[in-house]
């Protein structure tokens, strides 16, 4: 039970009082609420910890328990987070950081970060993922102990695999004599981090104020500087809880952020050479574009070089439509290649080799023998040895252990400096085939989206060419992952800005897909664009109740179901799994579909306040109902359009 | 007189002769012909298994989830040839260390002589509305679409691309992604009622045809 502080007694007055004596002692016991002693431990706000002359049951007054406090522990820890601009703090509210959750909102103005609930830590996690894809920077999570680090587990691993940065901080009941009962001891852990340890950049557990800062400003350094990662902190609930020590000598620093890590002049210089001399050079991007300007940078490269670009589609490297994008016919430029640069590429072992086979992956290369490889990314710096991310390795000719973005502009120059004015003709001719070749593979796509063109349920390319129609003249921003819709918008679309898209889960566990949408949203909100989300049905089960954080927080977001009723990936391998025991492939949906009764979405959404369509089964009734949806999220709300799809 | 007949029968009988002897000639060059054109097509098939083209287009040139029906050649063998040489979609390059025009030539005619027969007919033995049944409860729509009309995950099917005794035999023998489905499995008779089944599908419209497509 707490009480407010004109209600109590004072603790510094308390503190006298214990000093003077009995008196003072029997008249705090004779206050209701002071006399109400919950614990014989140390008092609560005593940070400098009294001496106490008797053992603390003998005394009547260590059996008051000092409720007030003029300065808590998580008021300084505000002060340092708020040195770090996090813009939001999405959580799912806990006790063990209730004392930090009070402080941001009322000690902090709940601004710079602005409180956002959350239904869910995964949820919180993945708004913190998909959010930092879009704005470039962390926003803060908080989650409550034990159980709630395990709900949060899942969306951390994600973003681990995503190497994007979330800053997680982690309530704990660290004193167990502080613990004020059974769910005290079940929410807590001796080392709460241990179990994400594996799949976050750093964590700490400090136990004082000062260190805390430091841990902070550290922290966010981590997270940030490539490979960026999530970190966690533990913020335990007596240092939140607890009176700040009078004259306390506390210093926040000054965060400096670290320069991104990029390759040293003379590699950059060899991989010019390589390139430049290169009669079929192929640049193959991932995780490149961490900000606007690694867009820009792969396409100055490119252009340069008239070089094809493979794009894996980790971020929006590379515009969809430029004539040099050939990720349509990336085995081709691959088999053909003398040069493969890599670029923050995930797993270059599958980009050069090729895996067949039923039962055991057979394997050969996709490369004609000879070709170079080269490879820059910041994951050479650091990896983590349990869970298996990293993929295969694959030896290369040259490695610069070095963040692509930050070594674009020396490769650039370094380009610059070994063209010749013969190989500028070459590459003249090389770009000109390459631009046949583009259109040639962007007609064949469209031709290769008209079957099933007026089909029920809809086909993916239809959704997809229907929901194109709606925006293409919006400042749009798609913030889900395209493969499970045969990749139609980046087959079709015009993806050519930063915000266009923003990869996929990376550890591609489900549950990503919603929270991630309306954490990218939640980024966009303030420049104003529309953000798009073709929102997988079984993903979106997994935590709905973002939805409402949506309706909530007024976080625009157009959500176009893609609703195929099925676990559909699953389903696939059942049937092939049936087949091989050889028992026959009628019965793969058992557990592996969403119907009887279907999941009518559009209901779901409005009764968390958001603006619901459908289900569309008609493809003719698409474009009405996106209009319709839009002009809801235009308004500044999020709205969703139900549309059953056929399964990829 | 008689001299004229004795000379017309010497006559008779060296043009019979002749004759007999001319087609000889001309069996013997068919049988050449045909030898030659034998040879060439198991050269050609040899070829098409050692440059690797099976692996995408099957091992008769099927089509798979790979890469697309290729027997018969929907081209003539020049420009099969060039674009072997120099693709424009997500088939790699093909160099003449690979293959040489004059394999590509035998490719070409393996291709021609793998030529399914005629699809007219087939459908009547099949059941197409047992088919649609069997397609969904066999889940062929998983991978294929509902209208076998393809994904990521599947090429297009609908309307078949291939002759009945093509899709059985790549069923039975895939060589791509896509498991091997025994007879016990999907029966034959099944397989002919999906072939009705998807023969049923209209062929697509051009994507010129369509606005949405030309954004």
């Amino acid at each position: 039970m707490r009480k407010r502080k004109d209600d109590s007694v004072n603790r510094r007055d308390f503190l006298k009082a214990a000093a003077a004596g009995t008196a003072a002692a029997a008249a705090l016991a004779a206050n209701p609420v002071a006399a109400r002693a919950a614990s014989p431990a140390m008092p609560h706000g005593n940070a400098t910890a009294p001496t106490l002359a008797k053992p603390p049951l003998a005394d009547a007054a260590s059996h008051v328990d000092v409720v007030t406090v003029d300065r808590p522990g998580s008021d300084f820890m505000v002060d340092a987070l708020k040195t770090l601009n996090f813009e939001y703090l999405c959580a799912n509210p806990g006790n063990s950081f209730r004392s930090l959750h009070e402080s941001l909102i009322n000690y902090g103005g709940n601004k710079n970060p602005e409180f956002i609930t959350c239904c869910h830590e995964e949820s919180a996690v993945a708004m913190g993922h998909g959010y930092a894809k879009i704005e470039g920077k962390p926003l803060l999570v908080c989650v409550h102990g034990t159980v709630g680090l395990q709900h949060a587990s899942m969306g951390i691993y994600d973003a681990f695999c995503d190497r994007v940065p979330v800053y997680i901080i982690l309530g704990n009941f660290e004193n167990a004599a502080m613990r004020f009962g059974q769910v005290d001891w079940t929410h807590s852990a001796q080392d709460p981090a241990a179990m994400i340890r594996d799949f976050v950049k750093w964590d700490d557990q400090p136990v004082s104020l000062q260190s805390f800062a430091e841990s902070a400003v550290r922290a966010y350094k981590i997270a940030t500087t490539p490979p960026m990662m999530p970190v966690a902190l533990v913020a335990g609930h007596e240092l939140q809880e607890n009176q700040v020590p009078d004259g306390a000598p506390l210093s926040i620093p000054k965060l400096t952020m670290a320069s991104p890590p990029a390759g040293d002049s003379g590699a950059v210089a060899e991989v010019a050479r390589l390139l430049v001399a290169a009669e079929n050079p192929v640049l193959v991007t991932d995780r490149v574009a961490r900000t606007p300007a690694g867009l820009a940078g792969m396409i100055e490269l490119a252009e340069l070089l008239q070089a094809p670009v493979v794009d894996r589609n980790g971020r929006m490297n590379f515009p969809t439509r430029h004539p040099l994008n050939q990720t349509e016919r990336a085995g081709a430029v691959i088999d053909t290649a003398d040069v493969i640069a890599g670029l923050e590429l995930t797993d270059f072992w599958s980009t050069v080799n090729s895996v067949h086979g039923q039962v055991y992956p057979v394997t050969h290369p996709a490369t004609k023998p000879g070709a170079k490889l080269i490879s820059i990314t910041a994951n050479d710096l650091y990896l983590k040895s349990n869970y298996q991310d990293f993929q295969r390795y694959q030896p290369v000719d040259l490695a610069l252990a070095a963040d692509a973005e930050a070594t674009l502009p020396s490769l650039i120059e370094a380009v610059k400096r070994q063209i010749t004015d013969d190989r500028k003709n070459t590459f003249e001719d090389r770009g000109k085939k390459l631009a046949t070749a583009h259109q040639q593979a962007l007609d064949r796509n469209r031709e290769a989206a008209t079957p099933g063109w007026n089909a029920s349920p809809i086909s993916t390319a239809r959704m997809s060419a229907e929901l194109w129609a709606q925006i293409k003249d919006e400042d749009w921003s798609l913030v889900s992952n395209c493969q499970f819709v045969s990749r139609w918008p980046l087959r079709l679309w015009d993806f050519n800005k930063h915000y266009h898209y923003i990869g996929t889960e990376g550890g591609f566990g489900v549950g990503y897909g919603l929270p991630a949408s309306v954490g990218a949203a939640l980024g966009n909100r303030k420049h104003g664009r529309l953000t798009v989300s073709i929102q997988n049905d079984g993903d979106a089960m997994f935590a709905p109740g973002v939805l409402w954080t949506a309706a909530h927080s007024r976080i625009p977001l157009l959500i176009i179901m893609h609703n195929n009723r099925a676990y559909h990936q699953e389903l696939m391998q059942i049937q092939i799994m049936a087949d091989r025991h050889n028992r026959g492939i009628t019965r793969a949906s058992i557990g592996n579909v969403l119907v009887d009764p279907p999941i009518d979405y559009a209901k779901l959404a409005q009764s968390m306040g958001v603006h619901g369509e459908g289900p569309v089964t008609d493809p003719s009734d698409l474009a009405p109902a996106i209009k319709r949806a839009i002009a809801v999220v235009k308004g500044g709300s999020p709205a969703l359009v139900d549309v059953v799809t056929q399964p990829r | 007189m008689r001299n004229f007949w004795r000379v017309s029968v010497h006559i008779a009988v060296l043009l019979t002769l002749t004759g007999a002897c001319v087609c000889a000639q001309a069996q013997t060059d068919a049988e050449k012909s045909a030898s030659a054109s034998t040879a060439k097509v198991e050269s050609g098939k040899r070829a098409f298994s050692s440059a690797g083209c099976a692996a995408c287009h099957g091992v008769r040139g099927q089509g798979t989830n790979l890469a697309p029906q290729i027997a018969p050649p929907p081209v003539e063998l020049p420009a099969l040839i060039s674009y072997v040489r120099q693709p424009t979609g997500t088939m790699p390059a093909v160099s003449a260390a690979t293959a040489s025009d004059q394999q590509l030539s035998d490719i070409y005619a393996f291709l021609k002589s793998e030529a399914p027969a005629s699809q007219g007919g087939e459908a009547a033995t099949g059941n197409a509305a047992n088919g649609k049944k069997l397609f969904l409860a066999y889940g062929c729509y998983q991978c294929h679409g509902y209208v076998g009309q393809g994904a990521s995950t599947g090429p297009r099917i609908g309307p078949p691309p291939l002759s009945l005794a093509f899709l059985i035999s790549y069923v039975r023998h895939p060589t791509g992604q896509m498991p091997p489905y025994t007879e016990k499995v999907v029966p034959d008779q099944d397989l002919t009622d999906i072939f009705a089944y998807l023969r049923t599908m209209p062929q697509p419209a051009r994507a010129s045809s369509i606005p949405l497509l030309n954004q």
